[in-house]
């Protein structure tokens, strides 16, 4: 056969080359840019954050740190010998390290902290006999994996990480300032720091206290990942010793407080009640009493096999910022009678967004649903508060300290909704009408309120109150927050608003101790 | 030598959609074929395909899903085929889709997909041998919502195919084709600004979907008015990820599927008929689905004086 050699040259050259061009035009780079956190320089040494108030430690020398050599002793000098060889023969992956952990250690360690909780935010799937099998801390990379990462799961391993992250931050303050030793690069000035130097001392290292306080939680909170947190660790301590910052005796100085820390605020996880959060023994007195209260058509799961609902007695952890009598007393009205005009009114409302949602509204659900396999809205929020103490500057302990306040109350915002909800045992609007349907994912447990907006509530008026200059934006972002779990059909405007009202109210807790911490 | 209409074919963005069931598009009048409309004749056909699973597989997992129940995808599309030359094709589709859940609580989704344009262009024919180079792009033709799959009824990628295709036709009228493709697709924006893919966290609205190819054998029967073929067909991601156990699809993920099927024309003047049906026969990452469809044609001359 002959083959017409001409014709198979233009062709290539008309139809097919273009057509390449275009598509690799379109395709030359598959890699997705995500926006990247510079090396943060604090604007404020917070000289006196050592007499700040901690969460969990007594006082910040409750745990003792030992003096460190004189600057003048043969041991530091070795230290800094040591340091100005690293320094001087950085490799560019370290290079590439340093600058990622100069954009903060509680910055970065919230954002590990973030990734985790996607990465074990999932449901457990049902096996052949139609049952969910509970998550086993001691096999947690079997499945299903443990843990589950729920939100109010995410809220608690948040909240500890950054409590522990103040705390171990306040203690290395107080010493900082005691012991007052200077920078390696201003001990030896031969010495080339590879990332900005302030007049903060440098014993103990407030990295070290930070990355060995946060691994402390982490482990605890994911166990199936301490080879990722360890290896972690090491990547952010040895980062510091490259870039100049720190000589290995402020580490392990700073790595036995943090560790210390971590441990003390461990203690005080073991008996939050957390352990009997599952409790599903009591959800036929729930459902009783909210039978008795007039909920005439108690919750039911709408997954196919029924699931168990996502931790009924959550609302028995202990809280931070006030005491579980509080919670009871925090609980809002009831919501209104199923069939009255109330509820029959936000009814309307979803039964008409069912028949024609808009483009922006399943934007705005979507943007927000946080649903599995996401950091969960207490995630949500910290990123935001993260972003913000960085744009703004802030020291670490500044930092910790507004993911703490931040943190603290998104739990106590969690403790108070699931309150709410196991109490009310309110049905989810599909459950009252199949005409419902959602873009977004249904969560497993009763309606009433919002836990979206109760978290966004409680986050915003924290935010609000540090960052007053973004006291609108983040009160847009509540609202949007709230509103979107109508635009995705599975709450009523009622759960929404009454629940983002009470996320309010419970910030307001946060904010009161903030206003009283020593910090502003 | 007899005008015949194109279509069949499937690939469009019928692998992009394997999850969601194979497309309409997935016969729709794609051009992997190797039969051309007569120049300054055209042919417009209208599909129907109806595809659904109950049963998928998540990653190499294969299960049901009682939340889903059974799937199904049903699309209806235009399409206009036209002969420029008689080695030169145009063709144009624009499909409309929807997607429903037989169980639980996900918001069915509906709307027009993908326009898609194709040229086909065949540059050797030789005592029933020949050679034809395809190319097609595609471009989302309304806003849909592509980050929630299972229901999404596309994912908003631009695509580009560049296809090089075989065949050979016997005077008997039995005939082979072969073809393989390589499909370019851009990345996409989600209403998110954080996901997961590759088993990492991305804070970002930016999502990099995999790159796909196919390859297809079709064996089959083309004389007068009849056209009768089976055809198996491979396609697969040029990586990405797997569904999360337990999880949802995600654009991300490498949908691979072997697919067979049979299809038949009939047309003996301007107007007629065909059906197609096909069963994924393996998959990974999506809907081990069963598609049907049946479309109505019609030929006709767009200039005077045609000649073919």
């Amino acid at each position: 056969m002959k083959i017409n050699y001409i014709s198979f040259r233009q062709s290539i050259t008309r139809l097919v080359l273009p057509a390449l061009a275009v598509t690799l035009l379109w395709s030359c780079s598959k890699t997705v840019d995500e926006p990247t956190a510079g090396i943060n320089t604090p604007s404020s040494l917070d000289e006196n954050a050592g007499k700040w108030k901690p969460y969990v430690l007594a006082s910040s020398d409750e745990i003792a740190v030992a003096q460190p050599k004189e600057a003048t002793s043969d041991d530091y000098k070795a230290e800094l010998k040591k340091v100005k060889d690293l320094t001087e023969s950085v490799t560019p992956q370290q290079r590439e390290q340093i600058n990622y952990w100069g954009a903060g250690a509680v910055y970065r360690w919230n954002e590990i902290a973030r990734e985790l909780c996607a990465r074990y935010n999932s449901p457990p799937a049902s096996n052949a006999d139609g049952k969910y099998p509970i998550p086993d801390a001691t096999k947690p990379l079997q499945d299903p994996k443990f843990p589950f990462a729920n939100p109010p799961y995410a809220a608690r391993a948040l909240a500890y990480l950054s409590v522990a992250q103040y705390d171990a931050l306040v203690a290395a303050w107080n010493y900082k300032f005691k012991y007052n030793r200077k920078a390696p690069s201003k001990n030896d000035t031969s010495i080339k720091a590879l990332l900005p130097v302030s007049d903060l001392p440098s014993y103990p290292s407030e990295d070290a206290v930070v990355a060995e306080a946060s691994v402390v939680i982490l482990k605890a909170m994911f166990p199936g990942e301490v080879p990722f947190l360890e290896a972690k660790l090491a990547e952010h301590k040895q980062s510091r010793i490259a870039a100049g910052m720190n000589v290995e005796s402020d580490m392990l100085a700073g790595a036995e407080l943090g560790k210390a820390v971590g441990a003390k605020i461990m203690g005080r996880a073991r008996t939050d009640k957390m352990g009997s959060a599952n409790n599903q023994a009591q959800t036929a007195a729930m459902i009783a009493n909210a039978r008795k209260i007039g909920v005439t058509e108690p919750w039911v799961s709408q997954e196919f096999p029924p699931r168990p609902p996502m931790l009924p007695t959550y609302g028995f952890v202990k809280p931070w910022n006030f005491d579980s009598a509080t919670v009871v007393a925090l609980r809002p009205e009831a919501p209104p009678v199923i069939g009255s005009p109330a509820f029959q009114k936000d009814m309307n409302e979803l039964l008409d967004i069912a028949k024609k949602q808009t483009r922006e509204q399943a934007r705005i659900a979507s943007f927000w649903s946080d649903g599995v396999g996401s950091y969960t809205p207490p995630g949500h929020w910290h990123r935001k508060g993260a972003e913000l103490c960085h744009e703004n500057k802030y020291s670490e302990v500044r930092t910790a300290r507004t993911l703490a306040l931040l943190g603290t109350t998104m739990q106590d915002a969690g403790i108070c909704c699931w309150d709410v909800k196991y109490y009310y045992y309110y049905p989810r609007p599909n459950q009252m009408s199949s005409k419902i349907k959602t873009s977004v994912g249904l969560p497993n447990f009763p309606s009433y309120t919002s836990g979206h907006s109760t978290f966004s509530g409680a986050a915003a008026e924290v935010l609000a109150h540090i960052f007053p200059a973004n006291k609108k934006e983040v009160d847009d972002m509540a609202s949007e927050a709230s509103i979107s779990r109508i635009y995705g059909l599975i709450h009523y405007r009622f759960d929404c608003e009454v629940g983002l009202a009470s996320g309010h109210k419970i910030g307001g807790y946060a904010v009161a101790r903030a206003k009283t911490d020593g910090a502003e | 030598m007899m005008h015949s209409l194109l279509h069949k074919g499937l690939r469009l963005l019928g692998i992009l959609l394997a999850f969601a069931g194979s497309l309409p598009s997935a016969y729709a009048q794609m051009p992997n074929d190797a039969i051309y409309m007569g120049k300054k004749t055209a042919c417009l056909a209208v599909s129907y395909t109806h595809s659904s699973w109950d049963q998928y597989w998540e990653n190499s997992l294969k299960r049901e899903n009682l939340n889903i129940g059974t799937h199904t995808t049903q699309s209806v599309m235009p399409m206009l085929a036209v002969g420029i030359t008689k080695n030169l094709n145009a063709i144009v589709a624009l499909p409309y889709v929807w997607t429903r859940a037989s169980t639980g609580n996900l918001m069915w989704q509906k709307g027009v997909q993908d326009a898609s344009l194709w040229l086909k262009y065949r540059f050797l024919n030789k005592s029933g041998f020949s050679l034809h180079a395809i190319g097609g792009a595609s471009l989302p033709a309304s806003d849909y919502i592509p980050d929630f799959l299972p229901m999404s009824i596309g994912i908003q990628c631009r695509t580009a195919t560049a296809r090089l295709l075989a065949s050979y036709r016997h005077t008997s009228g039995i005939y082979l084709t072969a073809s393989g493709s390589y499909i370019f697709r851009s990345k996409i924006n989600i209403d998110r600004d954080s996901y997961q893919a590759d088993d990492k966290l991305y804070n970002t609205s930016k999502v990099s979907v995999p790159n796909a190819y196919d390859a297809s054998a079709r064996l089959g029967y083309l004389k007068k008015a009849i056209q009768a073929e089976a055809f198996v067909e491979y396609g697969a991601c040029d990586g990405g990820d797997n569904i999360r156990r337990n999880d949802m699809p995600f654009p991300t993920n490498n949908m691979k599927s072997t697919v067979a099927g049979v299809y038949a024309k009939f047309q003996p003047k301007n107007i007629g008929v065909n059906a197609r049906a096909s069963h994924v026969l393996s998959g990974q990452n999506v809907g081990q689905s069963t598609a049907f469809s049946v479309g109505v044609l019609y030929q006709f001359r767009y200039a005077k004086e045609a000649k073919n």
